[in-house]
């Protein structure tokens, strides 16, 4: 299987010529693309490296049967709630427990760009933003300004500020979806008064 | 400004290589890369996630090792179903089946060389 010689198919092309080919070494150069992030997924979940790897193998057999069976669209979105649910399956097993599957994106398409991609094209949005980043906590506000206008990384982030790069991500990730609604809301409410 | 702007709200490419993952766990970009590779994360919730993930690994020098071992088994998987499928395909039998034809043809042929000469 040498995964080099297909570098420049997209995930997309491969998945079509396994439909059309039904040669399982296309998807062992697919899942290959993802086995770190499969990886990390895993661990984030079960908390335990050897379950980690036993979880990866586990999900490479699933994918693999799978996709014998149904088409899927979107190769990359798909694995990713399979990598889930599997884990969360395991907790279950685990602890007893029934997490909650999540099925609401298995087939979904990536996230939709268009419309935010329309947004930051506006100016108008823009003088929107900049004055909308006021109104974020003061740590969200912190981390958002450092991070996308001044360009730091997460551990610089945390060496000036003292919070934990983890801190760090959450406060960026936060930020930046109460920005998008505090922007959204703006909009909406300018429309309506005109 | 407006452009640094624009990259709090937008979506570019998404798609990170695993070898920069690996780099930036253990440590080895820049600032600047590093910049780079989270806000490339900010909005790829697989690779966040999995980043979250592979942090928790005690030696993270190891992980490149284990992806190794992952892809090597995952290969195997493979091809022996390639294998299998192979062994299960019939055998390549035109050269049979000319033959058979060839000899169908002379017996026709036969038959029709003694028929005439009964005549």
């Amino acid at each position: 299987m040498n995964a080099d010689k297909y570098n420049h198919i997209t995930d997309q092309e491969l998945l079509a010529q396994f439909y059309r080919d039904r040669d399982n070494e296309l998807l062992g150069v697919l899942l290959q693309r993802y086995t770190l992030l499969l990886l990390g997924v895993c661990m984030k979940y079960l908390k335990n490296e050897e379950e980690a790897k036993d979880c990866v193998q586990q999900v490479f057999l699933k994918v693999i049967q799978e996709l014998q069976k149904y088409k899927v669209e979107y190769f990359k979105s798909w694995l990713y709630m399979v990598a889930k649910n599997h884990c969360l399956m395991k907790l279950r097993d685990r602890q007893g427990k029934i997490p909650t599957e999540i099925n609401e994106k298995l087939i979904a398409a990536p996230q939709e760009e268009t419309d935010t991609q329309a947004l930051v094209q506006n100016d108008h949005t823009l003088e929107l933003m900049e004055n909308s980043i006021r109104e974020l906590n003061r740590e969200q506000q912190q981390c958002v300004i450092l991070f996308y206008l001044q360009k730091k990384s997460y551990q610089e982030i945390a060496d000036e500020t003292g919070y934990t790069m983890m801190q760090v991500k959450s406060h960026i990730q936060n930020g930046k979806r109460n920005l998008r609604n505090l922007i959204e809301k703006k909009l909406k409410e300018e429309s309506k008064n005109t | 400004m407006q452009d640094k702007l624009k990259d709090i709200l937008s979506h570019l490419s998404t798609e990170i290589d695993q070898e920069t993952l690996l780099l930036y766990l253990q440590d080895k970009l820049s600032d600047e890369k590093k910049h780079e590779v989270e806000a490339l994360l900010a909005d790829n919730d697989f690779a966040s996630d999995a980043l979250d993930g592979l942090q928790e690994f005690g030696d993270k020098k190891q992980i490149a090792y284990m992806v190794e071992m992952l892809n090597r088994d995952l290969k195997k998987k493979v091809e022996k179903k390639r294998v299998r499928r192979e062994k299960m395909k019939l055998p390549d039998q035109t050269w049979l089946y000319i033959s058979i034809l060839i000899f169908l043809l002379l017996v026709v042929l036969c038959f029709m060389v003694i028929r005439r000469m009964k005549n």
